[in-house]
């Protein structure tokens, strides 16, 4: 008897995730393998093509550096949080979680409009007289980091954030009554007792970047394609979806190796615990 | 009023055995303690009876009905939970009036009700208030209410009482007992102090590794514990070992190393001539006697009118000595002795947990 | 103390530099002129009158708001259901329902959308209010299931035993004790889930169609063309949106416990 209603519970939700998330990624990764040309030509045509893999390098390159500012900015944020008073505390806190509420278009639309060439950035600089021409801040390099740091960094703060705060503080107070100094505290207890934390954002931020489509699209020029908007142009202007499907498992393939790696899917449930 | 009757309920988790099949009669009325150490499979058998757990075997009957296939909600137990689980959301009174309510009873007649029973425990007058404002005394007084309320045909109870304080703990046992008293009704209540079930109790079970090992009131548990552990668990004692030298009639004697008489004393069931065995003498039945054994006062330990006495006989074994203070003389060395129908020869296990009845 | 100065400084910066951007679109829906500069030259309201005449743009409010009510609806009644039901579960089962349940957060949005969207074209589903509330349930579902999760593990499960000691029936104790006890962890996924679909793009981008388009879809199209201040009013609307959900949640969430 119970065990019916254990299935009649999951029922719905498993049949609504069936037909529009377990099906449809089968049927992708089929479609990935029924080219005319054979089960792995559009693999190998990835693979192969240098176009194809400048974008993979291009995309794996900037999620690498994306994922470095942000856990460079993060972790200092995240160890602000544990360290405020109450008033800021909270304040800091509001500005880290209000951006998750907020539309990813509509966060990179904000930015299109300050990193404009006659945008309010430009015209500050210029007036201050800090430069002498508008600095090239949009369709390049420059605004797509500006904007995906912009985006990702909540997600690195609150992972290592939650690390911190499950530290327990006897430890640092062990660490000083033997001796020793705030930075060697710091450098040899605090930091290395935050690296769940730390290998959690990583990861996180990281895939994310590599999935990264409406930002890129937005921001950066043409020499920002990244693999997400590669996938687009398959299925949109080039109907071809079999080198959509194949693009779209490698990109899944390499985001479970990353989360099998650091093995902390769960970690994911901590952070909607933490909203 | 309903007895209950465990027949042949036996309980095992894998490959763990947390109840041996066990048979045990609680009459109608009756206040019955299952007592024993954590482990023992009390609160396994309290869970079978309120029906929390299916047994793996055997049949629980209530009056004269089986009820062993049938589901908790229909039972009509009242059960007092350890951490009492009463519900944060709800009021005193909603909590009290929850088991009514599902019996879809009138609103005058629950009011009716539900203020008697707070009235009974003691906490007339606070039926709005939240449970989260309450002590661990009151909540545990609500959780009673909640459970007698609705006039249950067993009363079962889950160590309740065991995260109050010692002082309070006291009050509320006293307290629960005239309760009983007022109005009896079928009890079942599991704990592992031995004082407390002493203080409630008609009748008690102690339990050990999954099976009853004494049942009886506690005066027969006291003075006629069958094994070791029963004698261990209730009271204090002091256990001599030796070997079983005569068995005879009722009257056993007990050989022991170092001294030159045999004990004698009443003989327990499960005892084999040349087998070790135990002698039990209570520390108030060991006193001073003109021609007793010489022994030396060791530790002396002043309890008001009472003075515990550590005395070291001949033979090295060790014995305590309450008595009052008045008996006592003030010397290094006491000769000391009792009452042949103050002791009683033990086996270490009774039969049945040796699983032998023959020698 | 150089070092906490040091470091109130730095948290303001971060604090500004998260927060500050998200709301310089705010003044540029009340430019008066045809382009966005900011700060405005001069200020107006017209581009608000534009936005709610334009029948295309109140269109896609309408159906982001009606899409949003769906999914939001769907995924908690869903998500609810099947947390209770993963509750239940132990072991291995249950290992293998989270990784389905997870699933969506983890495969990359655009993998999602490609898959959904080919199984749409076949089905003849694209463009259709149903498809993309389905598909919007299929993102918000897993936070639900997980926000209530983890208010089931925090309930103390001798209060349904005791709820059914005293005689209640499994589903009065699901609506009596269980249900009253979980509502904050039921209320914060719901709004979650109304915000998520709201400000869904990817998805939406590939499941619209000429006649049925969210807001972000519609931004989405105006932007990579030109932008007047009428995206920005959309844009503004959207944060006007998850702000006041934001808030509404944690109010909600407040009273329920």
């Amino acid at each position: 008897m119970t065990r019916v209603a254990t299935l009649l519970l999951l029922a719905p939700a498993l049949l609504v995730l069936g037909i529009s998330f377990l099906l449809p990624l089968a049927r992708l990764i089929g479609m990935s393998l029924s080219s005319p040309a054979g089960a792995l030509a559009p693999y190998l045509e990835l693979l192969g093509d240098d176009v194809y893999r400048k974008v993979f390098w291009n995309t794996s390159l900037f999620a690498v550096v994306v994922t470095a500012v942000t856990l460079a900015i993060g972790w200092p944020t995240a160890f602000a949080l544990t360290r405020l008073r109450a008033g800021p505390k909270t304040l800091l806190f509001a500005a880290v979680l209000m951006p998750l509420w907020i539309s990813v278009l509509v966060r990179t639309f904000s930015w299109m409009l300050l990193l404009e060439t006659n945008g309010p950035i430009n015209r500050g600089l210029l007036d201050a007289g800090i430069v002498e021409a508008p600095l090239s801040l949009l369709f390049n390099h420059t605004g797509v980091m500006i904007g995906m740091v912009h985006v990702l960094l909540p997600y690195a703060v609150l992972p290592i954030y939650a690390a911190l705060i499950r530290i327990d503080p006897a430890l640092l107070r062990a660490s000083e009554g033997l001796g020793a100094k705030r930075s060697t505290t710091f450098w040899r207890v605090l930091l290395p007792l935050s690296a769940q934390g730390v290998t959690t954002a990583a990861t996180f931020v990281f895939l994310l970047s590599l999935g990264f489509f409406i930002t890129p699209a937005l921001l950066g020029g043409p020499s920002n394609i990244t693999l997400s908007m590669l996938i687009e142009t398959f299925v949109n202007e080039r109907l071809n979806w079999a080198l959509a499907g194949a693009a779209s498992v490698l990109l899944l393939a390499v985001t479970l190796v990353f989360v099998a790696a650091a093995g902390r899917s769960v970690q994911i449930a901590r952070i909607t615990e933490v909203r | 009023m309903t007895a209950v009757r465990f027949a042949g309920i036996s309980k095992t988790f894998g490959d763990i055995v947390a109840l041996q099949p066990t048979d045990l009669d609680v009459a109608s009325g009756q206040f019955l303690t299952l007592l024993g150490p954590s482990g023992s499979g009390k609160t396994t058998l309290l869970n079978i009876c309120a029906g929390y757990l299916a047994p793996s075997a055997g049949c629980v009957i209530v009056g004269d009905k089986d009820v062993t296939r049938i589901p908790a909600r229909a039972r009509n137990m009242g059960m007092v939970f350890q951490n009492y689980a009463l519900f944060p959301h709800m009021t005193v009174f909603e909590n009290v009036a929850y088991g009514l309510r599902v019996r879809r009873i009138d609103r005058a007649e629950i009011e009716r009700r539900v203020t008697d029973t707070l009235a009974m425990v003691q906490l007339g007058g606070f039926g709005d208030r939240a449970i989260t404002r309450l002590s661990g005394g009151q909540q545990q007084r609500v959780a009673l209410a909640r459970a007698m309320v609705i006039e249950p045909d067993i009363l079962l109870m889950d160590e309740p009482l065991g995260a109050l304080d010692r002082q309070l703990r006291k009050d509320v046992q006293l307290e629960i007992r005239r309760l009983h008293i007022a109005r009896p009704r079928t009890t079942i209540y599991v704990t592992h102090d031995q004082e407390e079930a002493l203080v409630m109790s008609d009748r008690i079970a102690v339990m050990r590794a999954g099976r009853i090992v004494q049942a009886g009131s506690g005066r027969d548990l006291y003075e006629r514990p069958l094994d070791v552990f029963v004698a261990r668990f209730l009271g204090e004692s002091n256990l001599i070992p030796g070997i079983v030298a005569s068995l005879d009639d009722g009257t056993a004697g007990l050989r022991v190393d170092g001294l030159t008489k045999p004990i004698e004393g009443r003989a327990t069931q499960g005892l084999c001539l040349h087998q070790p065995a135990f002698a039990l003498i209570r520390p108030e039945s060991v006193r001073p006697i003109a021609d007793g054994i010489q022994a030396t006062v060791v530790e002396r330990v002043y309890l008001g009118e009472i003075i515990a006495l550590r005395l070291r006989l001949p033979n090295a074994q060790e014995l305590w000595c309450r008595r009052f203070a008045a008996e006592i003389p003030d010397s290094p060395t006491q000769a000391i002795g009792w009452d042949r129908a103050a002791v009683s020869i033990l086996p270490e296990l009774s039969p049945e947990e040796r699983n032998q009845v023959l020698c | 103390m150089a070092g906490r100065v040091a470091l109130s400084t730095f948290a303001a910066l971060v604090g500004a530099f998260l927060v500050l951007p998200i709301l310089a679109v705010i003044p540029a829906a009340f430019n008066a002129s045809s382009f966005i500069r900011l700060p405005p030259e001069a200020w107006s309201v017209r581009w608000w009158s534009v936005f709610f005449a334009d029948p295309s743009w109140r269109r896609a409010l309408f159906t982001s708001l009606q899409v949003a009510t769906l999914a939001c609806g769907l995924s908690v009644i869903l998500g609810t259901a099947a947390a209770l039901g993963i509750a239940r579960l132990g072991g291995r089962t249950r290992q293998i329902a989270l990784a389905v349940f997870v699933g969506p957060v983890i495969v990359p949005v655009i993998v999602l959308a490609v898959a959904l969207y080919s199984l749409a074209r076949s089905a003849g589903l694209v463009g259709t209010v149903t498809m993309l509330a389905i598909a919007h349930t299929m993102l918000a579902l897993p936070y639900v299931a997980l926000n209530v999760g983890v208010s089931l593990a925090a309930l103390d499960p001798r209060l349904a035993m005791a709820a059914t000691g005293l005689g209640a029936s499994p589903a009065r104790v699901f609506r009596t004790i269980t249900l009253p006890l979980i509502m904050p962890g039921v209320i914060g996924g719901a709004v979650f889930a109304f915000v998520t679909s709201f400000d869904e793009v990817v998805l939406s981008v590939f499941l619209a169609g000429p006649q049925v388009k969210t807001l972000p879809v519609r931004i989405w199209e105006e932007i990579r063309v030109e932008y007047t201040p009428l995206v920005a009013v959309a844009a503004t609307i959207m944060i006007g949106l998850a702000l006041a959900a934001a808030a509404a949640s944690r109010l909600l969430q407040r009273r329920a416990a």
